[in-house]
């Protein structure tokens, strides 16, 4: 998913251009040979490995494959991945507009700074990323101290979290929280440039004709940035739906309850039980051809709606 | 309604952008702020709409004696256009001009029928009526600001303002549209002011002009006095081309008559290319000796590109193509100039 993300990114901006003129053509076996790389390459690492978990899933029948699914921790892992994405897409869906929105349309002291913490969750391993909420909200961490502490700041609030034993690590919130910051930069990264692009003129020009800043907002920006949008959606709905590594490090891996579909997948894998990991694995391979389609269809119509 | 700004200053960090402006605009005139690039002009036409505010404790603005300082734009009454129109491209030119009318209040806002009714006769008012179901982009450059302007219309503004409304249209369009807006201006009568960088532009139909340079005011002035009586050597050079001729080397060549003890000797006469005259060359006779370096004739007046023989400074002529033909001249012949007029800044000279 990780590939496919970051090379979608990359191919979006290339403008597709027929054959150049003649100067710049290259004889045919130089074409041959590219061509025969590169799909190769494509087949090899792409097409192969996403065929092997069709075929890997189906080997012992169809009744086996949707076997794996009628188990409790299947549907249970699947139900808390589903929750997570209901939870994390949106709340960055509001980041990620309020964020961009800030950046391209008014000028401040630290834009950069805010820019580049944007971006902090590329940059860092999604592993250090949920090792963070352990050492701040885990037991041995700052929640954890504060609960235990003999004296709180906020008696009030510490009973509270005591009594309701309220816990972030090991726990839903946990789980939230990790694939909030991995997949925050989704939605900004992809708005930013195009409001950029923009300018403010059409905001300014609403503003003489008497609009408010809400009439403005929904009436003039929303509408223009909303394939940007969509796309930066999708591609934060892969990733939320695919996150692995933080989410292993702050869910603690309690099976029907902690696990998401990536890690489940991988407890079936280590316990042998391969025609389940795979089943559960064609889903997500499922999901994300679908967000592909949907990908392209976006493009074209946004290529569309640029010509027209 | 007039527009007046008093002593307004407007700084973007160290840069100063207005430098204690004032501004007039009688109601119902047509008024251009013409200036080179960053001078300020564009700045001054946003803080008059209120789309920036000028700084802390500088001067007020008022639209008909009445304070608007403090207005927020949308409440202004200004209609603006924007240099690339901002149209609205994701709706149709029927829902551009709309878009003002129905953000308003439910109080104030017209019916639907009320609404399509003053879509329409904006629409007339442009000349596009049959192109309400066309999207900004299926435009071309001088629809989309005849569109600009009708949105901006539809609220019914007090005064009018624009951007550099025709600085992204081709050469041709420029022409026919600044023309258009003259007599668009003339018909319905709102108080308008335009930002050019255009001199030609803003001479050929503003009522008044506003020359500005370097976060300042230069001179205002009907486009008449402007062109005639410069207040400045900014001004005289930004209104068209200008020789800059050394005093010295007028009063040697004999071209000086009046005035010429009054003026420093290194002072400078400014003289505009059509001002100068050209005249076979006679040794000893009166004016400035020079040779001719170019000579181009491709337009409707002949321009001639000649350098002083005494001081080797080049010096432009415009002149009729029949006077050149009668000159029959050659590029490395002699001539005599003569200034038929000349401005210097310590007081007029007629040659």
């Amino acid at each position: 998913m990780a590939a496919s993300v970051s090379t979608a990114l990359a191919d979006k901006r290339l403008p597709v251009r027929a054959a150049g003129p003649r100067v710049i053509r290259n004889p045919w076996w130089v074409r041959m040979l590219f061509m025969t790389t590169a799909l190769t390459f494509v087949g090899c690492f792409l097409v192969l490995p996403l065929v092997a978990v069709f075929i890997e899933a189906l080997r012992k029948g169809v009744g086996a494959y949707f076997g794996a699914f009628a188990d409790p921790a299947a549907q249970s892992a699947i139900r808390l991945t589903l929750l997570t994405v209901a939870i994390v897409v949106p709340a960055n869906l509001v980041f990620g507009v309020a964020a961009s929105w800030c950046i391209a349309k008014f000028d401040f002291r630290g834009k950069s700074l805010l820019i580049t913490l944007i971006d902090l969750p590329f940059a860092v391993s999604p592993v250090i990323s949920g090792l963070i909420y352990v050492l701040v909200f885990g037991a041995q961490g700052w929640l954890g101290l504060y609960k235990n502490a003999e004296n709180p700041s906020w008696p009030a609030l510490a009973a509270w979290l005591n009594v309701h034993d309220f816990q972030i690590i090991f726990a839903v919130p946990g789980i939230v929280l990790a694939t909030t910051f991995v997949t925050f930069p989704f939605v900004a990264r992809e708005l930013i440039p195009l409001m950029q692009a923009q300018g403010n003129d059409e905001e300014y020009a609403a503003i003489t004709l008497g609009a408010s800043g809400w009439q403005t907002f929904w009436k003039v920006t929303v509408p223009n940035i909303k394939w940007g949008l969509f796309y930066g959606v999708i591609l934060c709905n892969a990733r939320a739906m695919g996150e692995f590594g933080a989410v292993s490090v702050v869910s603690g891996h309690v099976r029907g309850e902690t696990n998401t579909m990536p890690l489940h997948i991988e407890i079936l894998y280590n316990e042998y039980n391969f025609v389940a990991a795979f089943a559960v694995s064609s889903l997500l391979a499922l999901l994300a051809l679908v967000t592909l389609v949907l990908k392209c269809f976006i493009e074209w119509r946004h290529a569309q709606a640029r010509e027209a | 309604m007039s527009i007046v700004a008093n002593n307004i200053r407007k700084t973007f960090g160290a840069y100063t952008a207005l430098d204690g402006v004032d501004l007039n605009v009688p109601r119902g005139k047509l008024v251009a702020l013409l200036g080179p690039s960053g001078s300020g002009k564009t700045t001054l036409l946003r803080v008059i709409a209120g789309l920036e505010y000028a700084d802390p404790g500088s001067g007020r603005i008022q639209f008909h004696g009445e304070d608007v300082t403090d207005v927020p734009a949308g409440k202004r009454k200004v209609g603006f256009v924007f240099q690339y129109y901002a149209l609205f491209r994701h709706m149709t030119v029927f829902e551009n001009i709309a878009f003002g009318l129905r953000v308003k209040g439910r109080k104030e806002r017209p019916s639907k029928s009320g609404i399509a009714d003053r879509v329409r006769q904006l629409l007339k008012l442009v000349q596009l009526e049959s192109h309400g179901s066309r999207y900004p982009n299926q435009l071309s450059g001088g629809q989309r600001q005849r569109i600009a302007l009708a949105r901006a219309l539809a609220v019914e503004p007090k005064v009018l303002l624009l951007d550099e409304p025709f600085g992204a249209l081709d050469a041709k369009v420029r022409k026919e549209l600044r023309r258009w807006l003259r007599q668009f201006h003339d018909k319905i009568n709102l108080t308008t002011v335009f930002v050019t960088h255009d001199q030609e532009e803003a001479l050929e139909i503003a009522d008044e002009v506003v020359i500005m340079n370097q976060a300042k005011v230069e001179q205002v002035g009907t486009p008449q006095q402007v062109y005639d009586r410069p207040a400045s050597p900014f001004v005289y050079q930004f209104l068209g081309n200008v020789n800059v001729l050394r005093v010295q080397a007028l009063a040697e060549a004999g071209a000086l008559a009046r005035g010429a003890a009054a003026m420093e000797a290194n002072g400078q006469v400014y003289v505009r290319p059509h001002d100068i005259e050209v005249i076979p060359h006679v040794p000893g006779a009166m004016g400035i000796t020079a040779i001719v370096r170019y000579i181009h004739t491709a337009g409707p007046a002949a321009r001639l590109t000649l350098e002083q023989v005494k001081t080797r400074e080049t010096v432009e002529v415009e002149t009729s193509r029949v006077t050149l033909a009668n000159l029959d001249l050659k590029v490395g012949d002699l001539v005599n100039l003569r200034m038929r007029q000349g401005h210097s800044f310590d007081g007029d000279y007629t040659i």
